[in-house]
């Protein structure tokens, strides 16, 4: 019989169910409609969420239908923190719902977040620990395992010294795991240790944080809502954080905004721009300096928030005079009335705010192109408020929490630095003798001219930073500013495709006594091949097979729950890591404070304890409000929150909070600090998310008149610019115990804290601060009195401790303009954190050798919105890769004329180093001007044309391998961080 | 729309392949694309003049027919496959039927007139025999397959109900997919062998203008194959290439070059098998109960001479002159 | 009666493709079958824009009307579905389909069809609601449960909206009302023989 559904009754009965709120009143209209996608502004549909969950449960249908829990994590796949709502049943991940409650992502997801159940269901996970012996793969058991890899680093740390091993750390960790993995290095005795933000924004940190106190996004992607003017600048935000834009387009809409895309490609977030401008790679410098130039020529500056709260804005002034229109239009290729119009409409159409990306930072002047970019928001005075601000979107899911735990070569957790005070701060937070981290470090002998340093200076020096770790390993030791090369690699959830020079760093592959790549997914390092023996895999499990935290870029901090229990034989990081430290003999000192629990492999600390001992240390970052109870009361209430302020409502169990709590969230969680949503936003108190711009660069600053006499300048702010309420109606400096005393307001100390800070302070308590003070007594104080902690300072507009103090234009390492490499030469050769930079040499040679003819194609890269970082991860999962099977070059059709090249023919993509080539294939496209290529990052598994399909282990090679563009991608540092210059150099591409 | 109408739009179409452009914005100082945004209606207008414009895009899997966002001239292939097709369908398979019989009802068998001569003539070996055979089982199969496809829905599912109609339709498919292949063969052979009987002369022609026989007393002279025979020859040699080229397209859909050549395909294979299930239906009644001695031709190969002489007296003549009838063609009858 | 379509939305999709994995991740689809696709029309140029689309389940289907077994049928919230078990994989309604929608698995026989599968609205088919053979053959049925479609619930930007006719019209006007521009009702007209008046 047919079942043909003709049949009245039985149709009935389905619409009713799909809609009978809509008759019984439980589901209203307005509810029906935010469930169909919509209405502007609205809260998530709660109630209709409730009938769903309620009629799966009652029915004796399918999987999902009995016992079904609901468990909420974060997507792991970029910095937007969309939450993801895993239905389980009896164990196993059956389902993914929209998250309507969050106030971030308000059920949305890209095609990553929508696609994560398969991490845990993948089949291409590394399943058990192995060893490569002789070119083949060998299973072990994780005791054999950790106990070969430990027996083996301190083999090489008795020869070579603990800097020979490299601890590679990632952006995916959760931001307990991050914290652990630093400590681990500091136990362990090196500050060679790092993760993806050396490849994503440590310029944008060092640069922001150089302007105006703190490395990160200033507002919000939900407060985006507000701005009136939108400027993207090396940011494809529709492929890279594709639910950010639904904030952006949004307020599009409800502000009529401008959107304003600068980028060398009309990407898919140039396609929904008002105004789109394209201009040459590498000359972000020349386009900020050309706006400014019509800024200052028209007076469009703000003055008022420049008196107030800039210092050396007239140094800038002296600097842009030289980006005249023609100057700019020569340099970057954009017309001077184009200039104009953006400049106009960015300084006057306000609140405005600026939007960055990789496509700024990663350049041999990224530093420089930040604080350009910084000092163009505050001559606009948009910064600190609402709309406004630096809205720098960050890469992976945690790369901003891994970065404020320190995963960092030259800081310890929360932008301490590596002075002796911080390494005593966190001493004591820990628990461990100081005598014990110094006696931990190597001695490095003098070599190269260099002096010797004592262990307590190496423990004070930067380490080596991962751009640069096969240079390390190859360079001849004199010049490696270290006891010995590199000897060992220890990589933990870090691709090995995500930097250029790939050529060079399968020679420092090579090189490794010893490689171990814990990963849920073989990466690159496995696929590159060369090596045959003492490369370890271990697999670790996804954050959605455990706890902890993760602070998005706004730096909201969320709660992820653990969805399934580790798959396979994988284990947590927090596991890995006892293990392997226990295996080292530090287990008991770096693990006593935690609370541990018996997990796959052993014992394991909780997240819950580790970050209950971040918040007892984090005070400089304002990361000790955000307790594990408090993140989880956050994440049972996000519909409490309010998706334009992201306050939480009145009367709800997270009133005046916002979302997440994004630091700096100040105190003890007791003390109920709201956490900051925008930063330096002075029209609220400073107790209840206001701020200043924080003074760490001294208090005044001394400037040499036309006369030759000598003032000196305030570096605190002036005006009457200051939080609201604050009993200080000036600027002030940070507040230590001195400076209480001094406003007599260390009275206001309880006995506990008073107790704690003289302990803590021994002979010289006034010298106690607020980072230091670990009962948070003084920010306290401060926070009473209407003051921010960090004092009330202004931002610099001249950074006068950095290479460029006030940025110039220099063209890129690779720059196909020889004519303007003598006016713009790039930075003469230097060192940079213990290697050589060599800008100039390089530079020089490249004209002499005219590489730009040879080499006549300015070659970019960046995000696909299907695939994340290195790739191999996103690549393993079936219904991503099937969206992009192919590893591709955009050419512009002029140029695949000119060469011959058909759309969706193999091309070789040539570099002008080592004599790379990759082979790919051609996209003919307008997205990319004459004379411009591009090429996504995510892709490898293929080298020089070569299928290395069989260096993996069998059945966990991706489903999709292809060509890494980092294999053509060139030499190129920044002076500051040593961020690679991977968004620009050239090439040659050739019919294949 | 006329069936020719249909074939030149498709034709066009196919010629054509057409995608919509947009114009591009002027060189102007401010790049828009807001503002610059393609819109629907450009697409709808383009339509107007051009019903089988198609809307193509790029998407990143390697479905190419995926990147072909809109193409509302499926609604031409649909108007055709429920208008034309049942029409034209009906019409020949349902108007040759009707016309057989009236010719049956009107003319009644036609006789040998001069009864048989007892001498019976070899008309086609065994292997002429075997191909037409084979193409003629096939075809059967494959016409109340095709017809199936095309009738099934309002005669046969009523009758059986969904299951089974789905049942039979199932096989009905993979028999018209699997047989295509021994018809295509035994097409391809009748064609090699009897092509040098097939060529059109003016014998052919006084033939028809006397009606061939059928109309009217006496028989036209005729070699081999008669007029009327030749004529049904190249139905089916052209036809059955038809057949063929559109058959193998519609079996190879990946390989088809899109959907608009499936649709023309799909019509042009539609209305050439209508056409030759008619055209069959009156073969088959001629070589059956239409005309006495006929089946014999084709059942044991031989016919009587007297039958011979009266539908095909050149080619008798020819034997005669050859000598073939006493050679060893030409048996007494038993 | 609710009469559900689906409305993309182009001046906000970005082509992110979570309507896709959504899609594939919601009915356990197979690799190579497409239910949905997000197609950039003018790619690389100012003026792209990107739509996602499926099955628009129209008034008065095509692919129901040229079905030989007449295995189509549509629902009383309007929406379009098919009966594997009677359908022969003959390809018909991809003829007649102006939008692509139907998908076969690839089987053995020269490049012959399987049997068709399309976006079934997350509304499962004939089999009884929410069980073990409705989503073996035709993924879930969020309907059943009072749920939409997945692949507009997870839209990145809100761009792809799903819900009754009516409803989405409205949303999609007071959109274009509000922001002054509007790429259009992407085959509405097609599909439903009438488009969004603003």
């Amino acid at each position: 019989m047919l079942i043909k559904r003709k049949s009245a009754d039985v149709q009935r009965g389905r619409l009713q169910s799909a809609l009978g709120g809509l008759a019984s009143g439980v589901m209203d209209r307005r509810s029906f409609l935010r469930r169909s996608g919509l209405v502007a502004g609205g809260v998530a549909a709660a109630s209709a969420l409730q009938i769903g969950a309620v009629r799966k449960a009652e029915a004796a249908g399918y999987g999902p239908a009995t016992g079904t829990k609901v468990v909420k994590n974060i997507c792991t796949h970029c910095s937007v923190g969309c939450t993801v709502k895993a239905e389980v049943a009896n164990g196993v991940w059956v389902g993914q719902e929209p998250a309507w409650e969050s106030p971030i992502n308000r059920g949305s997801h890209c095609a990553k977040g929508a696609s994560v159940r398969e991490l845990v269901h993948g089949d291409r996970r590394i399943k058990y620990p192995m060893k490569l012996v002789d070119g083949q793969w060998q299973r072990l058991s994780w005791d054999q395992a950790v106990s070969e890899i430990g027996d083996k680093m301190m083999e090489i740390r008795a020869k070579s010294g603990a800097d020979s091993v490299y601890l590679l750390g990632s952006a995916k960790f959760s931001n307990e795991g991050s914290y652990l993995f630093r400590k681990f290095a500091a136990f362990w005795g090196t500050n060679n240790v790092d993760h993806q933000a050396r490849i994503c924004h440590s310029t944008t940190v060092a640069g922001v944080a150089n302007v105006w106190g703190y490395g990160a996004m200033t507002n919000s992607y939900n407060d985006i809502r507000n701005s009136k003017t939108v400027l993207f600048m090396g940011s494809n935000a529709a492929e890279a954080h594709p639910v950010a834009m639904q904030h952006i387009l949004t307020g599009k809409e409800t502000q009529r905004a401008n959107v304003i895309v600068f980028d060398p490609r009309l990407t898919r977030t140039a396609a929904h721009a008002t105004d789109y401008v394209r201009f040459r790679s590498g000359t972000d410098i020349a386009v900020i300096w050309g706006l400014l130039w019509h800024i200052f020529q028209n007076g469009w500056e703000d003055k008022a928030f420049i008196a107030a709260r800039v210092h050396g804005m007239d140094d800038v002034r002296k600097e842009v005079e030289k980006y005249d229109p023609k100057t700019v239009e020569d340099i970057t290729g954009v017309p001077g009335e184009q200039m104009k119009r953006v400049a106009q409409t960015f300084a006057t159409v306000k609140p405005a705010t600026f939007i960055w990306c990789m496509g700024v930072t990663q350049h041999s002047v990224g530093t420089a192109n930040v604080r350009a970019i910084c000092t163009l928001l505050l001559a606009t005075g948009n910064v600190g408020s609402t709309g406004t601000g630096a809205n720098i979107f960050r890469g992976h899911c945690n790369v901003q929490g891994a970065t404020d735990f320190g995963l960092d070569i030259s800081n310890l957790p929360c932008y301490y630095g590596l002075v002796e005070g911080a390494w005593r701060h966190w001493a004591r937070v820990w628990g461990v003798d100081y005598d014990y981290f110094v006696s931990r470090f190597d001695e490095v002998p003098a070599k190269g001219g260099r002096p010797a340093r004592t262990r307590k200076q190496n423990m004070e020096t930067s380490g080596h930073t991962s751009t640069r770790w096969f240079d390390a390993a190859n360079l001849p030791a004199e010049q490696v500013d270290q006891k010995d090369n590199l000897k060992a690699m220890f990589v933990m959830g870090h691709g090995g495709n995500t930097i250029p020079r790939m050529p060079d760093a399968v020679k420092g592959l090579e090189k490794l006594d010893l490689l171990v790549v814990c990963d849920p997914h073989p990466t690159n390092f496995v696929s590159l091949g060369g090596r045959k023996n003492g490369t370890y895999l271990l697999p670790i499990c996804t954050q959605f097979e455990t706890s902890g935290s993760r602070t998005c870029s706004n730096r909201s901090v969320q709660w992820g729950e653990k969805v399934v229990e580790p798959i396979f034989e994988s284990a947590s990081d927090y596991a890995v890591i006892y293990k392997l430290s226990q295996k080292l003999g530090f287990a008991a000192p770096m693990f006593k404070n935690y609370q541990m629990v018996q997990g796959k492999i052993g014992l394991e600390p909780t997240a819950e304890s580790i970050l209950k001992e971040i918040n007892r240390g984090g005070w400089s970052t304002g990361y000790t409000g955000q307790s594990p109870e408090r993140l989880k009361l956050h994440m049972a209430n996000q519909d409490k929150f309010d998706v334009v302020t992201l306050r939480g409502a009145k009367g709800s169990p997270v009133e005046n909070d916002f979302y997440g709590l994004p630091w700096p969230c100040w105190g003890t969680p007791e003390y109920k600090h709201p956490g900051t949503h925008i930063l330096y936003n002075t029209s609220l108190e400073a107790k209840n998310g206001g701020g200043t711009f924080r003074p760490r660069f001294g208090l005044t600053r001394e400037r040499t008149l036309a006369d030759g006499s000598k003032v000196n300048d305030t570096l605190l702010a002036e005006g009457g610019s200051y939080s609201l309420n604050s009993e200080i109606k000036d600027g002030y400096p940070e507040f230590t115990m001195g400076v209480l005393k001094k406003l007599g307001w260390d009275k206001d100390l309880t006995p506990a804290e008073a107790a704690t800070i003289a302990w803590i302070g021994g002979n010289n308590i006034d010298a106690v601060s607020w980072t230091t003070d670990l009962s948070g007594g003084i920010q306290r104080v401060a926070l009473e009195h209407g003051c921010v902690p960090y004092g009330n300072g202004k931002a610099r507009a001249n950074a006068w401790n950095l290479p460029d103090p006030v940025p110039v234009h220099r063209e890129p390492i690779y720059s196909p303009r020889v004519d303007l490499v003598a006016k713009w030469p790039a930075r003469p050769d230097e060192r940079t954190l213990r290697i050589p930079n060599l800008h100039t040499s390089v530079q020089k040679a490249a004209v002499e050798k005219g590489i730009a003819k040879s080499f006549p194609i300015v070659l970019t890269s960046g995000r696909l919105v299907e695939y994340e970082g290195g790739g191999e991860e996103t690549r393993s999962n079936k219904w991503l890769a099937e969206l992009q099977q192919d590893m591709f070059v955009e050419i512009n059709p002029a140029d695949a004329a000119e060469r011959g090249i058909r759309d969706g023919a193999f091309v070789w993509v040539t570099g002008p180093e080592n004599n790379s080539k990759a082979r790919v294939k051609a996209l003919v496209t307008e997205r990319v001007g004459k004379g411009a290529a591009f090429m996504p990052f995510h892709f490898g598994g293929f080298f020089q044309g070569v299928d290395q399909r069989g260096n993996y282990p069998k059945g966990a090679d991706p489903i999709v391998l292809g060509e890494s563009v980092n294999t053509v991608t060139t030499y190129g540092y920044d002076p500051v961080t040593a961020m690679h210059e991977g968004k620009v150099t050239l090439c040659q591409i050739a019919a294949a | 729309m006329s069936l020719g109408a249909h074939l030149r739009f498709l034709v066009t179409a196919l010629l054509l392949a057409v995608a919509v452009g947009f114009a591009q914005p002027g060189e102007a100082q401010q790049v828009n694309p807001t503002a610059d945004s393609v819109k629907e209606q450009q697409f709808l207008d383009a339509l107007k003049a051009n019903p089988s414009a198609e809307l193509r895009g790029r998407v990143t899997i390697p479905d190419a027919k995926s990147a072909t966002l809109e193409r509302p001239a499926g609604r031409e292939w649909r108007a055709f496959h429920q208008g034309t097709m049942t029409k034209v369908g009906a019409v020949a398979v349902l108007g040759t039927l009707i016309a057989v019989v009236a010719f049956y009802l009107f003319r009644g068998r036609i006789r040998l007139e001069s009864g048989p001569s007892g001498q019976r003539l070899t008309r086609f070996n065994g292997f002429e025999r075997f191909v037409h055979w084979l193409t003629a089982a096939c075809f059967i199969v494959l016409a109340l397959s095709g017809l199936n496809v095309t009738f099934g829905k309002s005669l046969l599912l009523p009758l059986v109900g969904p299951e089974a109609f789905t049942a039979v339709s199932t096989v009905a498919k993979w028999a018209h997919n699997y047989l295509a292949w021994p018809f295509m063969l035994g097409v391809a052979l009748m064609f090699l062998v009897w092509i040098k009987d097939n060529i059109p002369g003016m014998v052919d022609i006084r033939w028809f203008l006397a009606g061939g026989g059928i109309v009217g007393k006496g028989h036209p002279a005729a070699k081999r194959f008669n007029g009327g025979q030749k004529a049904l020859f190249w139905i089916v040699v052209v036809g059955g290439a038809a057949l063929a080229v559109s058959g193998i397209n519609l079996l190879f859909p990946a390989e088809a070059g899109g959907v608009l050549n499936l649709q023309f395909w799909n019509m042009l294979h539609g209305i050439v098998g209508v056409l030759m299930v008619a055209t069959i239906l009156g073969h088959i009644y001629i070589g059956t109960i239409g005309m006495e001695g006929a089946f014999d031709a084709m059942g044991s190969g031989e016919v009587d001479l007297n039958w011979a002489k009266a539908h095909h007296s050149l080619w008798v003549a020819d034997e005669m002159r050859k000598g073939d009838v006493h050679g060893g063609k030409l048996q007494p009858a038993e | 009666m609710a009469r559900m379509k689906f409305l993309c939305d182009a001046d906000r999709c970005i082509e992110c493709n979570a309507c896709v994995t959504a899609c594939k991740n919601e009915n356990d689809v197979p690799w190579g079958i497409n239910r949905r696709r997000v197609v950039t029309i003018n790619d690389g140029k100012p003026g792209e824009r990107s739509v996602s689309m499926a099955c628009m389940h129209c008034t008065d289907a095509p692919c129901a009307a040229v079905c030989p077994v007449d295995c189509f049928y549509t629902t009383a919230d309007a929406v379009v579905l098919h009966n594997k078990d009677l359908c022969i994989g003959c390809g018909y309604c991809f003829y007649a389909c102006p939008f692509g929608a139907p998908q076969y698995p690839k089987v053995s026989n020269f490049g012959s069809r399987g049997k068709m599968d399309k976006c079934t609205y997350c509304s499962g088919g004939p089999e009884a609601d929410l069980s073990p053979a409705e989503f073996q053959k035709y993924g879930s049925n969020r309907l059943a449960e009072g749920k939409l479609p997945l692949c507009a619930e997870m839209c990145s930007t809100k761009s792809l909206l799903a819900g009754d006719g009516e409803m989405i019209a409205q949303i999609y006007k007071e959109r274009v009302v509000k922001r002054g521009y509007g790429s259009g009702a992407w085959g509405w007209q097609t599909a439903y023989r009438e488009t969004i008046a603003i």
